[in-house]
């Protein structure tokens, strides 16, 4: 393992070494640039005072870390490909005291203060310099931070206080070092497999439009907090997506998506495998553009392998935090940053069938022999995690909580995991066990549905396989698909949907989407598969996990049965389509 | 984990192969172009494709170290479609609206046939049916019907030009430049009073390929090496001082040596310390020099962006000029040349050259001002009253439509004198004016003008070094905070005299078509009078706690 501690002195007071890794239990302070550059601002900083202002009460540093090498490819020639490293930092200075701070404050994460042209983060572990940048960073925070608190105080004068909440949340000081690996890729092989890959699609003329982007990642979290802890946890992903496009003969554009994950380049899948998920991808698409449109439909859905999972990771899993609405937000301001969770208040309510068990465990590295792509030993606020059983025989027993405290529940079970909003961090899942005790066996699934339908005299029944979660659509799509809806969150676009007629037979439609979807109705679920899908993403806070949509990710799987859930409603999406091309397409020439 | 757009690239070594692509392209364009002209309402009447080409390689360091490097290849797709007739066409301005169709879409940088035409074929369907809607709704707006000013028509009529010359490849040797910016950026360590600094290098080509429907089939292109020296600081009072240097050539190899460099940044280090002491302008109106660099600046602001063709035309421009053609604008003994096929100037690579416009037209010298009298504008295929073609002044940035922009801008004097004439003649100004001092603008970082009639016809220039040049012969004295205002018109009427040294500012001009490579050559200039305001500051305090000691402790150069 390398390290990527390179030496510079400065004036030759300040011999750096290359270091080795320190244990998680280390009692002497590690000679490390990083971490006593920034344990040694923070002990200047705890002693900031403007004026009569107050003193910070907690300081804490982190600097996000990451090496990528990124490739895109469309029809055999390379789009783009970019090797990159950089630091990012963030200083969180919280003046006044647990109980009544600068944060949950529509200021708080604002800038008030000075800034200073500080350019890129130094990405050599030179001390003077890093401690020159916290220096900096510090003063702009802290001016910021003292600001933010005159404001919320002057802002409180004229509100009604309803129940008090603390701002924030006491933790324990964590001491958990782990090595953050540089990238060794290698850039050749790669450019030219993404190449050949995104070659599949000359293959099939009728996709209009395709690419293929390989992303690989190494890196993590640098963080030191005033209260003594001291983390460091890396971070490391790679990811191959495949997009296509078709356009049907009456203008409606189809999309889908093929995305493999893993922790280093060396596991994602091999050729083959990628290249039969593609080319999967692509007959699906050009399968869309010549399937009728659906029609609207009210009844049994049954959601097999992959989509049974990603209706746990978007219905499920997002109403699993709570979010707290800032000082100043004021009310019904609707559709702003704060989406409150639709299990809000349900704590001890049943939300599943109560045959239901649900368990979050970022401890757990391993299942059946393969690799969780949601693991990890200490979160964004340096608390360390522990399995978490979130549902109990249908029951809610707890929510994923980070050191924000929110109605109900100080304290944090360690689930921050991006960055949030006001300064806050976000949480989101990390390994989500979903498992039933009445299973039956998989194949049983589609028998039920049939049964149902017969039962209730309907011609057919419903099969997704695919939801577009995370989502790949364009920007104008996901405006549409959230300002359409009615009450509640929209869900994600079904892309795979097949009806199935009494006798079998499966027909695949386009065009459809759910209507009225939500927490409610997974109480409605009728049976589960004794399969379990294991589906990999990077979760973001964006609306339905848009690739693309926010700054920051979070490896994230969830490990779910196929469901087959009663009275979903599905419709015929009224979009407006664009017309077919005037021209012809070029002819391929392979 | 931090998630970045794809965008850029990195290096290939693949030899450059203009006619695959422009292949390609030509034979995209007549299967689309022929297509379109048969089947759609309405047809097109002329199809253009650009792709530009970007290689580059940069380095950039702090206080010794360096913080990044970064490289990267792309290429940029703009297609222009025109539907309807020269007359009017869906590029019609209509009160100050232009159309947008282009989006410089991500093209593979690679020769990949299969890639490239599709692309092709996706931008055209998708440029098309915008510029239909657009020329329909033209068509039915009324605003149109209403007489124009300017009856002139949409596109002008030119001669098809054929060349492919491809520019030099990309050189930078990348060790070597990690070396000299530790080796620069160290240099500020030096210095205590400044609080942020940097330095970077980088080295980019871009080649243009273009192709049209009336038969143009163009490959040129150009290189930009570029240094850049900042460095900023925090008065007491809270006043953020600032200051940068920059050095342009064509490639690496034009970039200036090490002791020039350290120079720099010895000048732009103790100008910031400076700064940081001296006192804040107060307002003033009375007379001045603008150094050669600050006046090239200043004749590019408030002059070059009021010649530029397509303003003449839209009725919501100020339209200082639109009527002033054979009339005197400037002094007689100025003359204001733009020339794009000028490389150099005293040895100094220039940054505004180009051989071919972005709508295929070969750049030309025009002067704009002889002898202080209008004689035409610049031109891109958008014709204006008296002027129906272009002049090779077309120029966008990719993935935005082309206006008419500047390129290099030559200011000649046959009033020159001295430096120190110059001065003179300013210090008698002073006396005679009665006033105390006079202004010495040496740097501008640039500024910003409001050519729309909506806005304020003024100008705001922002100085970064100016001193006051006292009429009882004390030293000059430095002093921050000053913004210089005014008016155009007024403006040019008060230059008296200028210098007999001609200097090169090379910069970048943002406006409605993006960001384009410019060059402002100037001799210095003795002006009446000028008016400065105080510059809007920041009130926060300097940092709080002092610099953590390691870092004083660690100073006393580089290593």
């Amino acid at each position: 393992m390398k390290t990527s501690w390179l030496k510079y002195t400065a004036g030759g007071l300040f011999a750096l070494t290359a270091l080795g890794i320190l244990g998680a239990q280390a009692q002497q302070e590690p000679a490390d640039p990083m971490f006593q550059a920034m344990r040694d601002e923070i002990d200047r900083a705890r002693k900031l005072a403007l004026a009569n202002l107050e003193a910070p009460y907690f300081v804490e540093f982190t600097v996000d870390e990451e090496e990528s090498f990124s490739v895109s490819a469309n029809l055999g020639g390379l789009l783009g490909r970019r090797r990159e490293r950089f630091r990012s930092p963030s200083v969180d200075i919280r003046v006044g005291d647990y109980k009544f701070d600068n944060g949950n404050y529509v200021g708080s994460g604002v800038g008030f203060g000075t800034r200073y042209d500080l350019g890129r983060f130094p990405l050599e572990d030179s001390y003077p310099l890093l401690r020159r940048y916290f220096w900096l960073l510090t003063d702009s925070a802290y001016k910021s931070s003292v600001e933010a608190i005159s404001r919320k105080r002057a802002a409180m004068r004229n509100l009604q206080q309803g129940e008090q909440l603390n701002d924030f949340a006491h933790a324990d000081p964590v001491k958990s070092v782990r090595p953050i690996r540089r990238l060794t890729v290698d850039e050749e092989q790669w450019a030219g497999r993404v190449r050949a890959l995104s070659a599949i699609f000359a293959e099939y003329p009728d996709v209009k439009n395709s690419a293929v982007e390989l992303e690989i990642s190494e890196g993590g979290l640098h963080l030191v907090n005033s209260e003594g802890t001291e983390t460091r946890e890396p971070e490391s992903a790679a990811l191959l997506r495949a997009r296509a496009v078709a356009q049907a003969p009456d203008g409606m554009t189809l999309r889908d998506a093929a995305t493999f994950h893993a922790h280093d380049a060396a596991h994602l899948p091999s050729d083959a495998e990628l290249r039969r998920g593609i080319s999967e991808m692509a007959q699906n698409v050009v399968a869309l553009s010549k399937a009728p449109r659906g029609e609207d439909y009210s009844g049994p859905v049954l959601f097999e392998g992959q989509a049974g999972a990603q209706v746990f990771a978007e219905v499920l899993s997002r109403n699993l935090t709570l979010t707290r609405r800032p000082v100043g937000e004021g009310a019904g301001r609707g559709g702003g940053g704060t989406q409150n969770s639709e299990l809000d208040g349900r704590m001890g309510a049943r939300v599943l069938p109560d045959t239901f068990d649900v368990v979050d465990d970022p401890t757990q590295t391993e299942w059946r022999g393969r690799p969780l792509f949601g693991s990890y030993h200490v979160d964004r606020e340096g608390v360390v995690p522990k399995p978490l059983r979130l549902i109990e025989k249908g029951v809610l027993k707890s929510y994923l909580l980070t050191r924000q405290p929110v109605r109900g529940f100080e304290g944090s079970n360690g689930r921050a995991r991006l960055p949030g909003s006001f300064g806050t961090s976000a949480a989101t899942v990390s390994n989500l066990f979903i498992s039933a005790t009445d299973s039956v066996p998989a194949a049983e699934l589609k028998k039920k549905l049939i049964e149902l339908c017969r039962t209730r005299n309907k011609p057919y029944g419903i099969i997704v396989r695919r939801m577009d979660f995370p989502s790949t659509a364009g920007l104008d799509e996901v405006r549409r698909l959230v300002g359409g809806q009615q009450g509640g969150r929209p869900v994600s676009m079904p892309i795979l949907v097949y009806k199935v007629y009494v006798d079998g037979r499966e027909e695949l439609v386009r065009g459809l989407r759910f209507r009225g979807f939500n927490v409610r109705s997974l109480k409605d679920i009728l049976a589960s598969g004794d399969d379990s899908a294991v589906f990999e993403y990077m979760d973001n806070t964006a609306p339905f996990a848009l690739v693309g949509g926010a700054g920051f990710t979070a490896e994230t799987c969830v490990i779910a049965p196929s469901i087959l859930i009663d009275d979903l409603e599905l419709h015929p999406a009224e979009e407006e389509s664009p017309k077919l091309p005037v021209v012809s397409p070029p002819d391929m020439t392979r | 984990m931090y998630c970045l757009p794809l965008l850029g690239l990195v290096a290939s070594n693949a030899p450059a192969q203009p006619t695959v692509l422009l292949d390609a392209m030509s034979q995209e364009l007549n299967r689309n172009f022929s297509a379109l002209k048969e089947k759609a309402d309405p047809p097109p009447y002329y199809l253009s494709y650009e792709i530009t080409e970007q290689e580059f390689r940069s380095v950039s360091g702090t206080m010794g170290t360096v913080d990044a490097t970064s490289g990267g290849k792309s290429r940029a797709l703009d297609v222009s479609i025109r539907v309807g007739t020269p007359k009017l066409d869906n590029y019609h301005r209509v009160r100050g609206d232009r159309g947008q169709f282009t989006s410089g879409a991500i093209t593979t940088f690679e020769d990949n046939v299969n890639s490239i035409k599709r692309r092709l074929w996706l931008e055209t369907d998708r440029a098309y049916r915008a510029a239909a809607e657009r020329l329909i709704r033209i068509k039915t707006n009324t605003q149109v019907k209403v007489a124009e000013a300017d009856d002139s028509d949409d596109f002008s009529t030119e001669a098809p030009a054929t060349s492919v010359q491809m520019p030099p490849k990309l050189k930078f040797t990348e060790a070597q430049w990690q070396e000299k910016i530790r080796r620069y950026s160290g240099r500020f360590q030096n210095y205590q009073s400044v609080l942020t600094s940097h330095v970077s290098v980088v080295s980019q080509t871009d080649t243009r390929y273009l192709v049209n429907s009336e038969g143009s089939r163009l490959a040129h292109g150009r290189g930009f090496a570029r240094i850049v020296i900042s460095a900023s600081s925090k008065a007491a009072d809270g006043t953020d001082v600032s200051s940068f240097e920059t050095f342009e050539a064509v490639d690496e190899s034009g970039l200036p040596d090490d002791k020039i460099v350290l120079a720099a940044i010895d000048r732009v280090a103790n100008d910031v310390s400076s700064l940081l002491k001296a006192p804040e302008a107060q307002p003033f109106v009375g007379p001045a020099i603008f150094s050669g660099r600050a006046a090239g600046v200043f004749f590019h602001e408030i002059f070059g962006h009021r010649v530029e063709g397509h303003r003449q035309k839209d009725e919501s421009e100020g339209q200082t000029f639109t009527k002033s053609v054979n009339t005197k604008v400037l002094p007689d003994f100025l003359s204001v040349v733009f020339d794009p096929t000028r490389k150099k100037v005293n040895g100094i690579d220039l940054n505004g050259w180009y051989d071919y416009d972005d709508e295929g037209v070969k750049g030309r010298a025009i002067t704009a001002v002889d002898k202080g009298v209008l004689k035409t504008f610049l031109m891109s295929r958008s014709p204006i009253a008296g002027f129906p073609v272009s002049n090779g002044h077309g120029r966008r940035q990719p993935g935005l439509e082309v206006v008419s922009r500047q390129s290099n801008l030559l200011v000649e004097s046959t009033n020159a004198v001295s430096d120190a004439r110059l001065r003179q003649m300013l210090l008698d100004e002073v006396k005679k004016q009665g006033k105390p001092y006079g202004l010495y603008f040496r740097d501008i970082t640039g500024g910003f003008t409001t050519t729309q009639r909506a806005g304020l016809q003024a100008f705001k220039v922002i100085p970064v070094i100016v001193y006051r040049v006292y009429a009882d012969g004390r030293p000059d004295e430095l002093v921050r905070g000053a913004d210089i205002v005014g008016t155009p018109l007024s403006s040019f009427s008060k230059i008296i005299a200028t210098s007999d040294k001609q200097e090169v500012f090379n910069g970048y001009c943002g406006a409605e078509s993006g960001s384009v490579p410019v060059s402002a050559v100037a001799p210095a200039i003795l002006v009446s009078e000028i008016e400065i305001e105080k510059k809007a500051k920041s009130n926060d305090r300097p940092p709080l706690l002092p610099e953590p000691t390691s870092m004083e402790a660690s100073k006393g150069g580089a290593r």
